[in-house]
């Protein structure tokens, strides 16, 4: 008994050295750690995604032939008007250019385009994120925005190997300036998460809205927009919707409201990551160690 | 078996992910199916201490290793708890003491990592008195229905590793 007590006490004595010698450690071992570990989990997240993949395909693979032809059909035909569209944004853009050229303003940041399924999601108090199936080897670089169709999911904090970890824009990480919607003089508004605190839907925090800025009328939500400064995000894609209406801070000038993401970002099966084709001041921050 | 602890670490690897894929459902609900606490119990009752130590030490740094928690604080508070139990098998005798013990384990963990993560967020937040409770509760009911079969898988694959039965001294 007396050695059971003696090796007890030896234990503890050597957990309290390797807590201080961890505290002590240079944050390159600590890091170097975390990603084993995440490396350890990540072919287990793969599987498990491309599990879910191939049950979605035997379920769609049970529809009718008929059904499929009628799909595809109609998919034709938007795939068309689509085209179409592309064609005049073409020129648009070519124009755009050419006069930012001219009046020498500041070229928008490019994005490449690359398309992920969500692997799995996990949410907290504290955190509110989805881990996607590509990484590093896939050109995916941290800070870089998140996005489904015109819709702002999140942004990019923690890149692996072949997987990336993504805070959603409810998390309390993700910080963003914006536009309302019906607001003509174009006032900044700041758009950041905030901790989850009851079994509901997880909200953002739209805050330094002008006094004078009144909802749109007769009901309408109110969308909330990217501004597109800072060079993270593209601008005018749509953050979410103002839930119920404004009300005043404690101090200063300017009303809160709580944002509604305009889609129900748990249930996103793909997104597309933006990775900024030059890389911009900014990111050098965030690829800082503290950056998490 | 030196490597006893490893082998039994990839065997309990499966209900980690199980977890995971829980969270994931629950993801809407801003709660974790938190079982880390759950999993140390059976290597505890069984494995060397050095053993236990390694095996905890992994199955915290598997848990922080995906989510925005200060390096090493669960896996450190794991390690202390796997000591403490490696030192006092008695506690886990029989069902009706690992059970509480289960309980107790996977509910002052998950206390742990949800104090840690409210350090290391950048938001501060207000009445979370109700999320906190709802967490633990849920941690105290998957820790207590969750221990019969994560310890029989534990169980069975320390049979096949000829790991000793429990003895009630180290």
């Amino acid at each position: 008994m007396d050695q059971n007590r003696q090796g007890a006490r030896a234990s503890y004595v050597a957990l309290s050295v390797f807590v201080a010698l961890w505290i002590l450690a240079p944050s390159a071992v600590r890091r170097f750690n975390r990603e084993a570990f995440v490396e350890f989990q990540a072919p287990a997240l793969h599987l498990l995604g491309k599990s879910r993949d191939l049950a979605t395909f035997w379920e769609k693979k049970s529809r009718s032939v008929e059904e499929m032809a009628a799909a595809g059909r109609d998919l034709a035909r938007v795939n068309a008007a689509l085209e179409i569209q592309i064609n005049k944004y073409e020129d648009i853009r070519r124009e755009n250019v050419r006069l930012r050229e001219i009046t020498h303003y500041n070229v928008p940041a490019e994005y490449m385009s690359v398309v992920a399924r969500v692997a799995t999601r996990d949410s907290s108090s504290w955190w509110q994120r989805i881990v996607i199936r590509k990484g590093r080897k896939d050109g995916i670089r941290p800070g870089a925005p998140v996005v489904f169709g015109n819709t702002v999911v999140g942004r990019v904090t923690a890149v692996h190997l072949t997987t990336s970890e993504v805070d959603l824009v409810t998390s309390p990480g993700f910080r963003c300036t914006a536009y309302l919607e019906g607001d003509e003089q174009n006032n900044i508004v700041l758009v950041n998460g905030v901790a989850s605190n009851s079994l509901g839907t997880a909200k953002a925090r739209v805050s330094v809205i002008p006094r004078d800025y009144s909802l749109l009328a007769g009901g309408q939500p109110t969308r909330v927009f990217t501004t597109g400064m800072g060079g993270v995000f593209p601008s005018r894609l749509i953050l979410g919707y103002i839930d119920g209406g404004t009300y005043a801070t404690q101090v200063g000038n300017f009303k809160e409201s709580l944002l509604v993401p305009s889609r129900d970002l748990y249930n996103l099966q793909e997104v597309s990551v933006l990775v900024p084709l030059h890389q911009n001041p900014g990111e050098a921050l965030i690829q800082g160690e503290d950056f998490q | 078996m030196g490597w006893a602890w490893l082998i039994l670490l990839l065997a309990t690897y499966p209900w980690l992910l199980g977890a995971d894929l829980a969270s994931d459902t629950l993801a809407s609900s801003s709660l974790v199916f938190f079982i880390s606490g759950t999993c140390l119990i059976a290597p505890c009752r069984r494995l060397k201490r050095w053993q236990a130590v390694l095996f905890a030490a992994c199955l915290g740094f598997l848990f922080e290793a995906r989510r925005p928690i200060p390096d090493g604080t669960l896996a450190l508070c794991l390690v202390a708890i796997a000591i403490f139990l490696s030192s006092n098998r008695p506690l886990m005798r029989n069902t009706p003491g690992m059970l509480r013990v289960a309980a107790i384990v996977n509910v002052g963990a998950c206390l742990i990592w949800f104090v840690a993560s409210s350090y290391a967020s950048p938001a501060a937040a207000t009445d979370l008195a109700w999320h906190l409770s709802l967490q633990l509760l849920l941690a105290g009911i998957v820790g207590t229905i969750g221990l019969l079969p994560i310890a029989l898988t534990q169980n069975a694959v320390m049979d096949r590793l000829n790991v000793p039965p429990a003895p009630d001294t180290p």
